[in-house]
């Protein structure tokens, strides 16, 4: 179609969006836009010019990115109405037509629909920024199988959601049948996250009230065993779990290493790496939704005699024959190895096939196999432990992964390891998750995230708020392992058993920002606890609730809160704020039991929080002035709390931009900006990396899975890094995520006239998983 | 003194001369990546939706990489290895040279990749001579190399110009706006969700491209500072006007690729931009701006700011490939 485009009216558009936006200048889109007119340019793609000019100006002024939203939400509305879509029980019913939706959810919807179409709340889209918004109309809104035009807004998006987790839904996934609902619960939910207070992960958001709903993030197998039928019984499981956009974490230490007789054919094993090849070219071949590739972290234990092959799999220098550039890494660490890294003694690596028990224990009876198999001289071969340890930081420093996570601290807090036998193996994809795996169970985890920046008011946090959205988020989580469609039979069986689920957060930074508080001060650590507490407080509290009704899960029995110990009781450190409310809980726990096995779970939240427009789960903002680029191009990010601080103070100009930028997103070294300020909004590489451990260790109490922690250090040494891993070994941490740091040399500044001797640091790029949301 | 310009091959890393040079080099052994990391496959079906207008771009600009970091391999191989007398200096060329031959395999993969067909591979090659717009800024090129391919050594005032135009016209001209012109197109389309793999590779490549040419102005920097006689108003013209031909150049290749116009990239606002980043690199030789344009392009004003890539999507491309120090456990961290 061809509309001829009348200059005036394009103009006249721009101004509308820009109404109450004084510091916008409408003129400053529309002209540059209209300048670059090109022959039969309509007006839909105009205003796609126009929305990129105005997301490239909000560096300069954080309003344009309403400006930008505005124009957006214009263009998906007018999208969806070219597919005939006008109101939600339209956009129900063309999802429906076409095979996308289920049965029963565009039932509840025709027999609900005046009730739900009054329930759109036409302002919320006021809430998104840009970039938010683009994230939704990128990748969440469902589209018309050929013509991959839209076939809903963000409001109906966010209400289908709702109604394909909380409606009268059910039978397209494991549950088979309908599960009872109500549209109170639909309100409820919608209303959370139409406010953009709670956001389930990604599974969730693309795929409720999908035919075939597969709502988990994770996805945790065992290592398979030692034998050929078993390793490739795992990659087809694999390859099915991550069909339906699961991350997956995979333990691979109970294969034999190299060199090991393999008794069938009186030949010596090649070791893990070629099956670790052959399962990176499997990820890499399954794609997901069409257009990502699937991503898994392999774990393997330290004593592992093939670790030191393990941690080159992500080189990129060496025999390409033994890279595996998809698969992620993380060591899998036993508390007797960093003990001997203390003490610069001796560790011993072991071939599984001689020592086959050592992966199912751990805490003392580790101990003592683990020396018994020395004594018996079963090693394969002996090293420093503090050599080893020093190659395992130089893997976290050249490739960011080989993620250090600790096998005793993980099973020692579970509350799922109260029978001997049941043990923790691995972390997930993103190390948030510790479940219990067998050959036989393969562990699963909904996750969702509360956004703290949605539960601020005049007094600081919100907490009767923080309580009700948590006590929401757990019935939804709780109803998601019903309706969650799993692919294989070893996910559904240990999800129902355990229904463990990872409720986390998103957004701590920008309750820093808002309350004035420094990251590393103790108001943050003190602040950022009680949050934590808070949180275990009512999510606890709500699925005793729910046991009350609907019972406890299936091996209740088999998990330490049956026997009176909740997880806040493994840390002799901690100092609740409310400890008559815990004594309550205990007290209800004992008679109701529980629901789930597992509660909170910190993720990186990379997606979501795009969505929400707030800091990502709990960490510091890389930069104050950041681009983020996704599949759908490049996006400009700036810390709307600095310039509010600094347009108050009458600072921000556009030289002092200019100098943000070519600072990289610092503002450390900008004299003219108050010492308080630049102490605030310190980035990540600024930050004494301590206290973001401090932080982590403070809260761990109250984490009963774990907590994506990334740490950040812009020229990694290895002295530094075997301290500060050391340390958060020290301090319980059950696990780490990346290291960060960044790029040696970087591309030259377009903007920057002037010469410059220094060589510029660029952006370190966070890698993001998207199945943790 | 010893100049950096005086001919020979000096052999003397202790005391050094010019240790930038030597940081220079050791940065861009940190930033090492390889072919293999590139992942073009998402490219195809990409490929498939674009319209006649942006197919023949692509096809275009695949042609002009076919050949472009060779030419400037061999340049810096004939010239620049040969005149800059620095072994520090030689080491950083040595690594350049490194660089230019992964780009060279980068876009040899790529041609593979999206020219299924020999012939049009073929074709692709014969693009310096056959395609008017793409030969012409070969012309440029080979130009300025035979411009300075007789001399065997630097012996007086007028070579010591001759040899600095040169580097002056590969830094700024070439890697730095024709390249740069490229780069352009490449963001375009990645800003339209097109073309993952090709825009991951070239983000790698601009990086490196980025740090060659700041090299190059180093270089200028310190000759300037040996010997201030040297780049008198007269170069400064003769450079003006060199870029002015560039920006011409480079002008009829974006006609070439843009037609009438494809959606949100125009033979006008490339004109604008090409001009911006010409007065950009007047700019960084002390020179005052001759065009006085505005970058037109908001998706190559994000090329200055942090970048956050999400793994399901991209490829890292920021971590280190050196680190030293050994394991202690009461650092400060």
């Amino acid at each position: 179609m061809t509309s001829t485009i009348s200059a005036p009216s394009f103009a006249d558009a721009i101004a509308q969006a820009a109404r109450d936006l004084p510091h916008t200048d409408p003129e400053a889109i529309a002209g540059p836009v209209l300048a670059g007119i090109w022959p039969g340019a309509t007006e839909a793609e105009l205003r796609m010019r126009a929305i990129e000019t105005a997301a490239a100006l909000v560096a300069e002024e954080p309003s344009y990115s309403r400006l930008a939203a505005r124009l957006l939400a214009v263009h998906v509305a007018q999208e969806a109405a070219t597919q005939g879509v006008m109101s939600f029980p339209d956009a129900v019913r063309a999802g429906h037509d076409l095979g996308l939706l289920a049965d029963d959810l565009a039932k509840f919807v025709a027999v609900n629909e005046g009730e739900l179409a009054a329930l759109i709340d036409d302002t919320a889209d006021e809430r998104f920024e840009y970039f938010g918004l683009r994230t939704v109309y990128d990748r969440y809104l469902l589209r018309h199988p050929t013509t991959r035009k839209v076939l809903e807004t963000p409001q109906h998006f966010l209400l289908r959601v709702a109604c394909g987790l909380m409606g009268e839904v059910g039978s397209a996934g494991t549950a088979g049948a309908t599960l009872p609902g109500n549209l109170d619960d639909v309100a409820q939910l919608y209303r959370i996250l139409s406010r953009l207070a709670y956001l389930p992960s990604s599974p969730t958001l693309f795929n409720a009230g999908a035919r075939r709903p597969q709502l988990s993030s994770c996805f945790l197998l065992d290592s398979p065993r030692d034998e050929l039928d078993s390793v490739y019984e795992r990659y087809a499981q694999i390859a099915r779990l991550s069909k339906y956009a699961g991350g997956i974490g995979v333990s691979w230490s109970r294969i034999r290493s190299r060199g090991s007789l393999i008794r069938g054919t009186n030949g010596l094993s090649n070791g893990i790496v070629p099956w670790l090849r052959t399962l990176d070219a499997s990820v890499a071949a399954v794609n997901q939704g069409g257009r990502r590739k699937g991503a898994a972290c392999v774990y393997l234990e330290t004593w592992h005699a093939d670790i030191d092959e393990f941690l080159q799999l992500r080189d990129s220098t060496g025999d390409e024959s033994r890279r595996t550039h998809n698969l992620h890494l993380a060591n899998w660490v036993p508390d007797e190895f960093m003990r001997r890294v203390e003490a610069d003694t001796t560790w011993s690596l072991f071939d599984p096939k001689d020592v086959p028990e050592l992966v199912d224990l751990w805490g003392p009876a580790f101990d003592v196999a683990y020396r018994g198999a020395e004594a018996a001289q079963k090693a394969t071969k002996t090293v420093m432990a503090r050599e080893l340890y020093g190659r395992m930081m130089r893997t976290l420093a050249q490739t960011g992964n080989g993620w250090m996570t600790f096998k005793d601290a993980a099973n020692r807090t579970c509350n799922q390891t109260a029978r001997p036998g049941n043990t923790v193996h691995l972390s997930n994809l993103c190390t948030e998750i510790l479940e219990v795996t067998s050959d036989g169970e393969t562990a699963v985890c909904n996750l969702g995230s509360v956004n703290l920046a949605a539960h601020l008011n005049a007094d600081g946090v919100d907490w009767a708020g923080l309580r009700d959205t948590v006590r929401v988020a757990v019935r939804v989580l709780d109803r998601t392992i019903d309706l969650s469609y799993y692919p294989t039979g070893e996910a559904s069986g240990a999800n129902n058993r355990w229904r463990p689920i990872g409720l986390g957060v998103m957004g701590l930074a920008d309750v820093f920002f808002a309350l004035k508080l420094d990251f590393d001060s103790p108001e943050a650590l003190a602040l950022s606890t009680r949050i934590a507490e808070e949180i275990a407080l009512s999510a606890y509290d709500a699925s005793a609730d729910l046991a009350a009704t609907l019972g406890v899960h299936p091996s209740y029995a088999d998990t330490r809160a049956a026997q009176g110990i909740l997880h806040l009781d493994h840390w002799a450190s901690a100092q609740p704020v409310r400890p008559d409310a815990w004594a309550a809980l205990r007290e209800k726990v004992s008679r109701t039991g529980l629901r789930n096995s597992l509660l909170i779970a910190i993720a990186p939240t990379a997606t979501i929080a795009s969505i929400a427009g707030c800091a990502e789960c709990i960490e510091p903002p890389v930069a104050n002035v950041f681009k983020r680029e996704t599949l759908s191009g490049e996006f400009l990010q700036v810390n709307r709390y600095l310039v509010e601080e600094l347009k108050t103070r009458g600072l921000w100009t556009a030289a002092l931009r200019e100098r943000i930028v070519r600072a990289e997103g610092s503002i450390a070294e900008i004299a003219e900006i108050p010492a308080e300020l630049r102490s605030r909004f310190r980035t990540a590489w600024e930050l004494p990396q301590r206290a973001l451990i401090d932080l982590a260790a403070a809260r761990a109490p109250y984490i009963d899975q774990s907590q994506s922690l990334n740490l950040f250090m812009a020229s990694p040494e290895i002295g530094k890094l075997s301290s500060m891993y050391a340390y958060a070994w020290r301090k319980g941490l059950k696990t780490t995520y990346y290291l960060r740091s960044r790029p040696a040399t970087a591309i030259a500044k377009t903007v920057a006239a002037a010469p410059t001797s220094l060589i510029k640091l660029d952006v370190e790029n966070p890698e993001v998983c998207e199945a943790c949301q | 003194m010893k100049m950096l310009l005086d001919p020979g091959l000096d052999l003397t890393l202790r005391p050094m001369r010019y240790p930038d040079f030597y940081e220079r080099y050791r940065a861009a052994i940190r930033n090492t990546w390889t072919v293999e990391e590139v992942d073009l496959g998402n490219d195809l079906p990409d490929l498939a939706t674009l319209s006649a207008g942006e197919r023949h771009l692509v096809n275009r600009l695949v042609a002009f990489f076919a050949t472009g970091d060779t030419i400037v391999a061999n340049n810096l191989v004939l010239n620049l290895y040969r005149h800059i007398n620095s072994p520090e200096a030689r080491l950083y060329l040595s690594r350049q040279l490194f660089e230019e031959a992964v780009h060279v395999q980068f876009y040899l993969t790529l041609l593979d990749t999206y020219l299924p067909d020999d012939a049009s591979r073929a074709e692709a090659f014969a693009a310096v001579e056959n395609i008017p717009s793409i030969a012409r800024k070969a012309q440029f090129c080979f130009r300025w190399i035979d411009s300075v391919f007789e001399m065997t050594a630097l012996s007086d005032v007028e070579d010591r110009r001759r040899f600095l135009l040169n580097l002056i016209c590969f830094a700024a001209c070439i890697e730095g706006l024709f390249f740069y012109g490229a780069f352009a197109y490449v963001y375009w389309l990645r800003s339209r969700g097109l073309l993952d793999g090709l825009a991951t590779g070239t983000n790698w490549v601009f990086r490196d491209e980025s740090m060659h040419m700041e090299f190059a102005f180093a270089v200028v920097d310190i000759v300037r500072a040996e010997e201030p006689s040297l780049f008198d108003e007269q170069m400064g013209k003769a450079v003006t006007v060199m870029l002015e031909e560039a920006v011409e150049a480079e002008l009829a290749f974006a006609e070439d690729l843009c037609g009438a116009g494809l959606p949100g990239m125009t033979t006008a606002d490339m004109r604008e931009y090409l001009q911006y980043v010409a007065d950009q690199r007047l700019a960084r030789l002390g020179l005052p701006a001759h065009y006085g344009s505005r970058n037109p392009f908001p998706f190559m004003a994000l090329q200055d700011v942090q970048e956050l890539a999400n793994f399901f999507e991209r490829r890292v491309t920021a971590y280190q490939v050196a680190v030293g120090g050994s394991v202690s456990l009461d650092e400060d961290f």
